[in-house]
């Protein structure tokens, strides 16, 4: 899929990928790829910008954590979060309908 | 082959202005996903990709925070300044023409350089509250980082001058007056530094996001004209209003003559700051 087309779902896309718990970076892309049987193949360091800007607006957070001897930010989903992916799932549902009822 | 492109990150978050504690945290979480796996390295995308992210994503961030806090500051300034220039009325001074030079330098000064803070910072306030993307481009950000920096300069020129006047005057005025603009001026200006950090901040990130910035009508929000008509009509009428106050205190010769300088001030404002602060393209 092109990176345009992915670059406007980036944050619904990113939060739905951290409803099920906390995740790291590379975790975050591996999860994202696999879900989307590959079809989510965007350039992996793009991701921490978008995670950066979601984690600012409050609707994650990160800590350090170490594992293999190395420093890994870990990310989760906030309360306020939690909420913004409840109202951007609804929101997509209802435009995914409406151009499914359209082009078919 | 992972340290090489880390020393290439590295360099090119310095060249997009990202600060250092973000720079070791973006280098600390790129170089544990790219030892992870063996092909990360392939789809993590060009260090100058990744930066100029970043850049894109805090620059429009930064750049609001500091224009707001620009404004507060020197929200605070600006009554401090009202409340020596209502007292001074009071205070007892003599007639400007009688003052050191010191104190005629600093008086033109309070009175040229609030109006450059004001119209600057006011400016920069009104486009970070019309630019609410994300992701501004860069020559936006230049703009709104300009106006602040301007905002922020004119209004320490301010605190300096009206120091100097208090301090030059200080044997000829009410030392009530001398005090209270002294500890004004005290407090106001640590106030304004604090606030030139951020704005130094977000005038150091260079994202590079191709768009071009508005200008004054984008701004003000109505109709569009010759920027330069509309700059003469604004110093016109700025110089009416003081020479109406003037007249109505019963002094229309002076009111004329601080009318045209206010007018002339205004227009040659405009000519001179007018493209660098984004009000012209």
């Amino acid at each position: 899929m092109r990176a345009e087309v992915l670059r406007g779902h980036v944050d619904l896309l990113l939060l739905a990928t951290l409803r099920e718990g906390p995740l790291h970076g590379y975790g975050i892309v591996e999860s994202l790829r696999s879900a989307s049987a590959g079809a989510f193949d965007l350039a992996e360091g793009t991701v921490y910008p978008a995670l950066y800007r979601l984690e600012a607006a409050g609707l994650l957070s990160s800590r350090w954590t170490k594992a293999a001897g190395r420093r890994r930010r870990v990310y989760e989903l906030t309360r306020h979060g939690r909420g913004e992916l409840a109202r951007s799932r609804d929101e997509w549902r209802s435009f995914a309908n409406a151009v499914e009822a359209v082009v078919t | 082959m992972i340290e090489l492109y880390l020393d290439a990150l590295n360099r090119e978050l310095v060249d997009v202005g990202i600060p250092i504690r973000l720079r070791r945290r973006i280098l600390a979480e790129a170089e544990d996903h790219l030892r992870a796996d063996d092909g990360a390295l392939e789809r993590f995308g060009t260090p100058a990709e990744i930066a100029n992210e970043f850049a894109a994503e805090i620059g429009a961030r930064a750049s609001r925070r500091a224009a707001v806090g620009a404004f507060v500051a020197l929200g605070f300034a600006g009554a401090v300044y009202a409340i020596s220039f209502v007292g001074a009325a009071f205070a007892g001074h003599p007639q400007p023409d009688t003052w050191p030079f010191l104190a005629q330098l600093a008086l033109v000064t309070v009175i040229v350089a609030p109006q450059v803070s004001f119209v600057a910072g006011s400016l920069a306030l009104v486009r970070v509250l019309r630019q609410r993307a994300p992701v501004l481009p860069s020559t936006e950000l230049t703009v709104i980082n300009r106006r602040t920096g301007i905002a922020l300069v004119f209004g320490l020129v301010t605190m300096a001058a009206l120091a100097l006047l208090a301090f030059e005057l200080r044997d000829d005025s009410a030392g009530w007056w001398v005090g209270l603009t002294l500890v004004g001026v005290a407090v106001a200006t640590p106030l304004l530094v604090l606030a030139a950090l951020p704005a130094a901040v977000a005038a150091r990130l260079r994202p590079r996001v191709a768009g071009e910035p508005g200008d004054l009508f984008d701004d003000l929000g109505f109709g569009r004209t010759d920027p330069w008509r509309f700059a003469g009509l604004v110093a016109i009428g700025l110089g009416l209003v003081v020479f109406l106050v003037a007249a109505v205190q019963g002094d229309p010769f002076d009111g004329a003559i601080n009318g045209t300088a206010e007018a002339l001030a205004c227009f040659a404002g405009f000519a001179a700051l007018g493209r660098y602060l984004g009000f012209r393209r």
